[in-house]
């Protein structure tokens, strides 16, 4: 009985001591577990640290920007100021230009005219009473008056071209040119000239400006025709995507109305396609051939309101080509 | 129609057109009494006084001193005592504007001064023409602006 009981406390003993080393063992785990959580803990703080420090630092970097970009808004806003001054400058410039520029032909306009008609007065009923010198003096006199009125007139159809309103309406382009045709309908009689009309097309343009450009297009083609041969000039348009075109200048994504006038003139030297454009260049002596040197300056001055671009090639003695090109829609 | 003399009146202030409007009216072969007057201000105090014998034809240029003709325009037309005289606008001016609005105001023609002594007569001789034989009827917009 008694040893009974003792087997028992034993057992219980031996019991109590495995649980007991079970829950050392555990112990030592948790401890383990804990010693690593600690490490972690230790790690990431140690992150945050960083990750702070780096916060901060970005914070500043931010400060600073803003900071910067205070100063270019500043910058900015001056810069537009200034540009908004300059842009009223230049309006009130350019009123003043245009009319100091429509007063003064217009105003020349008023001698030249005196001159004109006292100078037809001595080739009327004073004829007689000159000698042929005199009679030669007076018609130089009458030539220089003449050129100077043109002159006058191209000067204000070019400042015209620079102040007009420019409205845009879808034209037919042969209606102009056919107007075109019956302004010159005596030289064209009188050379035996022929304006071919091929493909045409209509586009948006400013109808009055670009009558003016083709009648000095065709005008100078059928003045600048080869001795002894009647000017055939052809003339067509048609509408063209931008990246169809060998033009470098010209927009791929865009479309254009390209017109071309060809002639069979005396053409020029290559080496003058620009210089053709400039205001008052002119490649041929006044004597032989009249003019002011501003025609072409109109045409490029009209064809640049119509955001588009022309070129002229030519060979000398081989007539003369211009290709203009005039985008189909006027986003303004 | 009319018979005898025309009566014709211009109001211009430069001489030389004065002189050669008055030369060229003269070698005409139509008879015309010609009378001139050097700005608006003296065109309207004439007028005042010849109420009762107003010329038939007046030229009249736009650029003057004291009173441009634009302003003897509209003033002789707001006056219906003087609405059967012909107005004639006889200036260097070709600008729009300055045609429409004499055209808006009542004006007969317009006339750009010629450059020739020749192509005056002509001019002048188409006006005192169609002035002597169409009084009521004269211009109409489309041939407002006279074309030799």
């Amino acid at each position: 009985m008694e040893e009974t009981k003792l087997s028992i406390a034993l057992k219980e003993l031996a019991f109590q001591l495995e649980e007991k080393e079970k829950r050392a063992a555990e112990l030592v785990i948790a401890n383990k577990e804990l010693v690593f959580q600690n490490e972690e803990k230790e790690k990431r703080a140690a992150e945050l640290i960083i990750a702070n420090k780096e916060l901060v630092f970005q914070n500043e970097e931010k400060e600073k920007r803003a900071a910067e970009l205070i100063i270019a808004n500043k910058e900015l806003v001056f810069q537009n100021e200034e540009k908004q001054i300059r842009a009223a400058e230049l309006i009130i410039a350019n009123k003043e230009l245009e009319s100091f520029n429509y007063i003064s032909s217009h105003d020349l306009q008023e001698p030249l005219r005196k001159i004109q008609t006292f100078a037809s007065r001595l080739t009327g009923d004073e004829l007689q009473n000159l000698t042929e010198k005199g009679k030669e003096y007076v018609r130089r006199m009458q030539d220089a008056a003449n050129r100077m009125q043109g002159l006058i007139a191209d000067l204000l159809a070019y400042s015209r071209t620079v102040s007009t309103e420019r409205k845009f309406e879808t034209v037919e382009l042969s209606t102009i040119i056919e107007a075109v045709k019956r302004d010159f309908l005596e030289i064209i009689a009188e050379k035996g000239a022929i304006i071919e009309l091929q493909e045409m097309c209509e586009t948006e343009i400013i109808p009055f400006q670009f009558r003016q450009l083709m009648d000095n297009i065709i005008g100078n083609a059928l003045k600048f025709a080869t001795p002894d041969l009647p000017p055939h000039i052809i003339i067509r348009s048609r509408i063209i995507k931008g990246n169809q075109l060998i033009n470098p200048n010209l927009f791929v994504d865009k479309e254009y109305c390209h017109i071309s006038i060809v002639d069979n003139g005396i053409g020029f030297d290559p080496q003058y396609k620009e210089l053709i454009f400039e205001l008052f260049k002119r490649l041929h002596d006044k004597e032989k051939i009249a003019g002011t040197g501003i025609g072409l300056t109109i045409v490029k001055k009209i064809v640049e309101n119509h955001n588009g671009i022309i070129s002229a090639t030519s060979e000398l003695n081989k007539g003369a080509t211009f290709d203009i090109y005039i985008p189909t829609l006027h986003d303004k | 129609m009319f018979s005898g003399s025309l009566h014709i009146l211009l109001a211009d202030d430069d001489e030389d057109d004065r002189v050669l409007f008055t030369d060229a009216l003269n070698e005409l072969k139509i008879k015309t009494v010609v009378h001139t007057v050097n700005d608006g201000l003296e065109l309207m105090e004439y007028l005042a006084t010849k109420e009762s014998d107003l010329p038939q034809l007046l030229f009249l240029d736009l650029n003057m001193p004291r009173k441009s003709g634009f302003q003897c325009l509209k003033e002789i037309r707001s006056n219906h005592k003087m609405a059967e005289m012909a107005i004639a606008i006889f200036s260097t001016s070709l600008a729009e504007k300055d045609i429409e609005e004499t055209f808006m105001h009542g004006a007969n023609v317009y006339i750009n001064k010629p450059n020739t002594f020749d192509d005056l007569k002509k001019v002048l001789n188409k006006v005192v023409v169609t002035a002597r034989s169409y009084q009521d009827t004269f211009y109409n917009k489309s041939n407002f602006l006279l074309r030799l």
